[in-house]
């Protein structure tokens, strides 16, 4: 069976406490993962500000991940989740080339700027070292000639 | 000025999640402008919309901002 790649977005009841959020995200997890799926990255944005109320809450936890599974999987997990109380809403989108490629490059991007915050520190040294290898070359010719004499 | 504020960078694929991004897109109301005004192509117009559409779904975006109600 051919597997598709998946993108789910969920918003979790913002009244609940921390252990019983941890819980929830656990059971949706484990969910995917006992049904032949496979979860290629998570990622939990927090506890967000509703843009409107929803069932007269004003926060919400949002989880957002990635996974492979088999289409038939998606059925049963969108039932799953609307039999979760406290999941307000969720949206499952299967990704197609152009979302791949966008969220390769969001990745390769958000790597990128990773990188470059270390890049600068170590730019930085790198260019101090750069200055004093100028200096020392100097210095070298210098000595070269002096041995010449 | 109000050309560059439309100017998509991209055209491929608008993200849902990129809130900052579509905002651009809205009224004060949070009514998503036509094209009439935005000038953008048709192809970007479309994602655009069904992007909003999403985000408003998750909460993210309001249907209705806020001052109106």
């Amino acid at each position: 069976m051919p597997k598709n790649n998946y993108e789910l977005t969920y918003v979790i009841n913002g009244v609940l406490n921390d252990d019983q959020i941890r819980g929830l995200v656990n059971r949706v997890t484990k969910f995917i993962d006992e049904n032949d799926g496979h979860i290629i990255e998570t990622d939990e944005w927090g506890t967000k500000r509703l843009a409107y109320q929803i069932r007269k809450k004003r926060n919400g936890y949002y989880v957002n991940l990635y996974f492979e599974a088999e289409g038939e999987l998606i059925a049963r997990l969108e039932r799953a989740l609307t039999l979760e109380d406290d999941i307000l809403r969720f949206l499952t989108l299967k990704m197609d080339s152009k979302m791949l490629a966008h969220y390769h490059e969001q990745k390769e991007s958000a790597r990128k700027s990773a990188l470059e915050a270390a890049d600068v520190a170590a730019k930085k040294a790198a260019e101090e070292e750069e200055e004093d290898d100028e200096d020392e070359d100097d210095y070298d010719d210098e000595e070269d000639e002096d041995d010449d004499e | 000025m109000a050309k560059s504020r439309f100017e998509p960078d991209q055209i491929d694929f608008v993200d849902y999640k990129d809130i900052d991004f579509l905002k651009r897109y809205l009224n004060e109301q949070g009514k998503i402008l036509p094209r009439r005004i935005t000038g953008v192509p048709q192809k970007f117009q479309r994602q655009l919309t069904q992007a909003v559409k999403r985000a408003r779904h998750l909460a993210l975006l309001p249907f209705v901002s806020d001052n109106v109600r």
